[in-house]
């Protein structure tokens, strides 16, 4: 691009770069403090230098809302682009990912977020501080599992994860308040009650651990080792909100059918802190899916009237 | 001179004369399919004519009502962004053109499920159409998922459906199970419509 570009085009708002065969992007773009859109699909970015020196101090930065960068060649998200705080829309699908940061948490003004067509096999947690994201999409990657922690992404209103490696989600996904449109197949989801697989026994320290916890023993730092002590810090809930139990490394996991809509049975991961957990929910020792679990049904009906359209098949 | 005969095929130089030429041809009793999917191919895409209809929406396809043909058909435009598709949906016993207008779209064909059945749907076959290009389906062919798969790309399509309606089902590819839907329009003869529905398209 011209290296005048931002003086002769201070204005300029929407710039569209797409299929030129650019392999960088370069200072010339720094100065257009206008800018808000740059569409720079289906180039020859993704290279060391795709994205100029010194982006995330210039006026750009602080003017670009929508940026999109399909089609091109980044094997992973430039850091560079992690500076654009003001970026409301991203656009890498079709590119080589394999991963996302955790930097991606660093776009907090991000509503859009289209990472369709890479080879991203799993999501950070951290994508789950975006607290404006309503648009994600992860289709056709390689993604095996979804954090539980994407359940916080409270504004989401469409959710992508078609043609992935998927075979169940997390309980969580129930969570979300306001997602209209979740779209899952093509995804090796288990159709039917899975027989929960390995359950490695706790340890006696976890054990003992759990004792203290749930029977409130006291104690004091004085009375016990440094690293048992930041041991019985690290206990967690039980996940069952019926069981008042917690657990430290060893907990079980379960598949449970919910039904969405009243249409699709959708396999959901659920933790639990034993095989045992108390509450009507649970037991690994149970086998069919007909144990609808009242609690995992009543959250199911309220999902089902949030939940506009699940494109399971 | 003599009277063309009926299979003598139409070239629509504009969007506006495909209407009209579609009106006269569904003002008879009887209606060829070939001569229906030659006319539509024969249109060739001119964006500046239909931009009016192409109404994007960020979360899923658009329909968007460009003609209701006298109530023998309803002429629409549907907008893809990348990743867009649809379901597995059948026809309502009418017949169905798709012609794309821009970009590309995948079509895989499914057939109907078993009676009992309760296992995964059969794919029949799959394609991707081009510009210009002009698909026909209805029941008796089997079902379809049409759906954009580029991530770069948007695809609008220009649908002809006779006669016309505004239910289908959708189906269950894991399972061969259906429900039946509303199908609602974004945007009519060009002006966005307030939808209230909030049930799904195909």
């Amino acid at each position: 691009l011209p290296a005048g570009l931002s003086q002769w085009f201070p204005a300029l708002e929407v710039l569209d770069v797409s299929g030129t065969g650019l392999a960088e992007l370069g200072a010339e773009l720094l100065g257009l403090s206008q800018l808000h859109t740059l569409l720079a699909k289906n180039n020859r970015l993704g290279g060391p230098g795709s994205l100029p020196k010194g982006l995330g101090q210039a006026p750009l930065a602080r003017s670009l809302r929508v940026l999109n960068l399909s089609g091109n060649r980044f094997a992973e998200v430039p850091p560079a682009l992690l500076e654009l705080h003001g970026l409301q829309s991203l656009s890498l699908g079709g590119n080589r990912l394999h991963s996302i940061p955790p930097e991606i948490q660093e776009l907090r003004s991000l509503e859009f977020l289209y990472l369709g067509g890479n080879f991203i096999t799993s999501i950070p947690p951290e994508l789950a501080n975006l607290p404006f994201l309503n648009y994600l999409v992860l289709c056709d990657n390689k993604i095996q599992s979804v954090p539980p922690q994407l359940a916080q992404l409270h504004s989401l209103r469409s959710l992508s994860l078609h043609n992935n490696l998927l075979t169940y989600l997390p309980r969580e996904i129930l969570n979300l308040v306001h997602l209209e449109e979740l779209s899952l197949r093509g995804n090796p989801l288990v159709v039917r009650f899975v027989r929960d697989l390995t359950y490695n026994p706790p340890s006696l320290q976890e054990l003992a651990g759990r004792t203290i916890k749930t029977r409130n023993v006291p104690y004091a730092p004085s009375d016990l080792p440094e690293n048992l002590v930041r041991y019985l810090s690290l206990a967690s809930n039980c996940p069952n909100p019926k069981c008042g139990g917690v657990y430290f490394d060893s907990c079980v996991r379960q598949i449970k059918f919910v039904d969405f809509c009243g249409k699709y049975r959708l396999p959901l991961m659920h933790y639990l802190c034993s095989p045992e957990c108390s509450s009507p929910c649970s037991s690994a020792s149970q086998s069919s899916t007909s144990q609808s679990e009242s609690d995992s049904e009543d959250e199911a009906s309220v999902a089902a009237r949030r939940m506009q359209k699940v494109l399971l098949g | 001179t003599e009277q063309p005969v009926q299979t003598e095929m139409w070239k629509a130089q504009s969007l506006e004369e495909l209407i009209r030429i579609l009106h006269r041809i569904f003002a008879e009793d009887k209606v060829s399919v070939e001569e229906v999917q030659e006319l539509m191919e024969s249109y060739e895409s001119n964006p500046e004519e239909w931009l009016q209809y192409a109404k994007f929406d960020q979360y899923r396809y658009t329909r968007n009502l460009v003609d209701n043909g006298n109530g023998k058909f309803n002429l629409m435009i549907l907008c893809w962004g990348e990743g867009h598709g649809s379901s597995i949906h059948d026809h309502t016993d009418s017949d169905c053109f798709m012609k794309i207008l821009q970009g590309n779209l995948k079509e895989t064909l499914f057939e109907w499920p078993e009676k009992k059945g309760n296992g995964e749907m059969t794919k029949k076959s799959e394609r991707v159409l081009r510009e210009n290009q002009c698909a026909y389906i209805n029941d008796s062919i089997g079902l379809h998922r049409v759906e954009n798969i580029s991530h770069t790309e948007s695809a609008v399509s220009l649908h002809l459906y006779s006669p016309p309606f505004d239910s289908c089902n959708t189906f269950d590819q894991r399972t061969g199970h259906k429900h039946k839907v509303k199908m609602t329009f974004y945007s009519k003869f060009g002006e966005r419509t307030v939808c209230v529905s909030t049930r799904e398209h195909t």
